[in-house]
């Protein structure tokens, strides 16, 4: 029996909390739900960054996933050196 | 004045050829932080590694590709390009677009941006180079409310489609790529504006085996126009070509005398297959060992064309160097109907076949090609439900062993075990 799509966000934001990197690869949302199809997935991970729950992190050639509180964008981060 | 002293770029100005460093230093005067990429780069040849810092968090509301964040790792030395992303826009199929079009594209780069462009990237994308997060914004929205244009792919996303000249300008198209490019762009919106797979995907289409777009190198889905009836001939074309009424080539070797045609040399002789021969002045092709290349049509335009009945080939998984080397795209499907009164459907399903299949069994930051190459043809041919043809076999196998399936066995893989043991001795 596949999980309804807000027990797999809550399964996916739950992965991204206690992963040990905080970038993760849309594959590694699979798991959530091996009965829910990888289109699905990918679609429900698309939907969190829409309600803000998640964010994506690209390298330009590759797009990672990851809790907002768990990543710094590079200004932040520039701005927190400056004020350390 | 120049801000950085740049005497190892400045070499670069000394030859006859057009010089990029020569158009940053014009492009500084009204943007001042190009000085500061001349500035970088030249620390960058001094210290033989780049200063640029890889990826980020950029982008706008909504859209999970388009811009790839850049960012110096020396802002303090180099605080016009602190933030220096790359936008990409989505090209006009073909890359048919008016000058009224490019300059609105300049201007609104002047606003927002450096000034600097690429036209194109190896996408395809008109690309605008090096703007700050604030400006991404406004830029977006001017870009899509008063240009009608909007971002292209990149990322884990399916890229910006790209495709030839094709029916608009070429005689040998085979489909109508612009058609096809198009409706594939719209139809995969999401997939283009937001990340889907477990890499990058590229669609690209050429109308005809010529491949203007390089689709068969460049693309994980390749649309090739071709043709599964026979050459188009004009006999009496062959013989002025024979007797030099017309150039060969279009005329495209006019620059020396290379002198009379030969069509044994030049055509009979350099044909891959080896499957046309004169008789008397006759021209013969034996259309079933033909392998499409375009050649002899490329050399007589005015006597052979593509023949009537017309699709496309499909290839699949062409990539440069990442995990392993470059490769070329697989022939798979050999000839599908490129119908736009279906909507391309027939298109559609392959597509949707592969990303099913890749999306499950592709590793993060595999290309399909990759994903082929590690599980075998044979099985990705299963998978796509495409009997196997001599035209799949790259060389001859070199693995002695033969793998039945189940339902290839009389009787499948499934025994008695009781009833073998009463026949054969323990
Ligand atoms: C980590 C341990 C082992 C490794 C990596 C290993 C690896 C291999 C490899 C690569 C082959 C050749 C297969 C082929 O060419 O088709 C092979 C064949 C064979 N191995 Fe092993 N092996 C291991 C342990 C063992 C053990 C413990 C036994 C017996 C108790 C064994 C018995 C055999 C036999 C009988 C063959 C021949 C099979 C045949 O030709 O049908 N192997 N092994
Ligand atoms: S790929 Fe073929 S159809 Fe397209 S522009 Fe080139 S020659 Fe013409
Ligand atoms: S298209 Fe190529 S393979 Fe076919 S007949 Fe002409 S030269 Fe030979």
């Amino acid at each position: 029996m596949a999980l309804s799509s807000d027990e797999i966000k809550a399964a996916m934001l739950a992965k991204a909390e206690k992963a040990p990197k905080p970038q993760l690869y849309v594959k590694d949302f699979y798991a959530c739900d091996p009965d829910t199809k990888p289109r699905a997935i990918k679609n429900i991970a698309n939907d969190l960054v829409k309600e803000g729950k998640l964010m994506f992190w690209s390298s330009g050639s590759t797009t990672m996933y990851a809790l907002p509180s768990r990543i710094k964008n590079e200004e932040t981060r520039d701005e927190a050196e400056e004020n350390k | 004045m120049p801000k950085h002293e740049t005497p190892l770029l400045d070499e670069l100005e000394k030859g006859p050829w057009p010089s990029f460093v020569t158009d940053l230093k014009r492009q500084a005067e009204t943007k001042p932080e190009c000085w500061d990429i001349l500035g970088q780069l030249e620390l960058s040849f001094k210290d033989r590694i780049t200063h640029w810092k890889h990826g980020g968090i950029v982008g706008v509301f909504g859209y999970g590709g388009g811009i790839v964040g850049r960012y110096s790792d020396s802002p303090k030395e180099f605080p016009g390009v602190a933030h220096f992303h790359t936008v990409r826009l989505n090209q006009p199929s073909s890359k048919f677009y008016g000058t009224k079009k490019l300059r609105e594209i300049c201007d609104l780069w002047e606003k927002y941006g450096s000034g600097m462009t690429n036209m194109h990237g190896s996408t395809g994308d008109l690309v605008l180079l090096g703007t700050t997060t604030p400006n991404l914004e406004p830029l977006f929205y001017d870009l899509t409310h008063d240009l009608n244009m909007d971002l292209g792919g990149s990322g884990s996303n399916l890229r910006t489609p790209a495709c030839c000249l094709g029916k608009a300008r070429c005689e040998w198209s085979c489909i109508d790529t612009q058609a096809l490019c198009h409706h594939l762009t719209m139809h995969y919106q999401d997939e283009i504006h937001r990340p889907a797979f477990p890499y990058k995907f590229k669609f690209k289409m050429s109308g005809c085996p010529n491949d203007c777009v390089a689709a068969i190198a460049r693309s994980d889905f390749a649309v090739i126009g071709t043709w599964r009836d026979d050459i188009r001939m004009d006999q009496d074309a062959v013989k002025g070509y024979i007797n030099g009424d017309f150039p060969a080539n279009g005329g495209s070797h006019a620059g020396r005398d290379w002198g009379k045609f030969n069509i044994k040399k030049e055509v009979l002789d350099l044909c891959p297959t080896n499957c046309m021969w004169m008789e008397g002045d006759e021209l013969k092709i034996d259309n079933s060992e033909c392998t499409r290349c375009m050649h002899c049509i490329n050399v007589m335009p005015r006597a052979l064309r593509p023949g009537a009945d017309q699709g496309a080939t499909i290839c699949v998984g062409a990539k440069a160097p990442i995990l392993d080397g470059a490769q070329f795209a697989t022939m798979t499907i050999p000839f599908l109907k490129i119908d736009p009164e279906t909507e391309f459907e027939a298109v559609i399903e392959v597509i949707e076949k592969i990303w099913d299949w890749w999306m499950e069994v592709g590793k993060n930051r595999e290309r399909v090609g990759e994903t082929i190459m590690r599980v075998g043809l044979p099985t990705f041919l299963k998978v796509m439900e495409v009997d196997i043809i001599p035209q799949h076999v790259r060389e001859p196998r070199s693995n002695p062993y033969v793998f039945w399936q189940d339902e290839e066995v009389p009787g499948g893989f499934e025994r008695d075990v009781i009833e073998f043991r009463k026949k054969h001795a323990q």
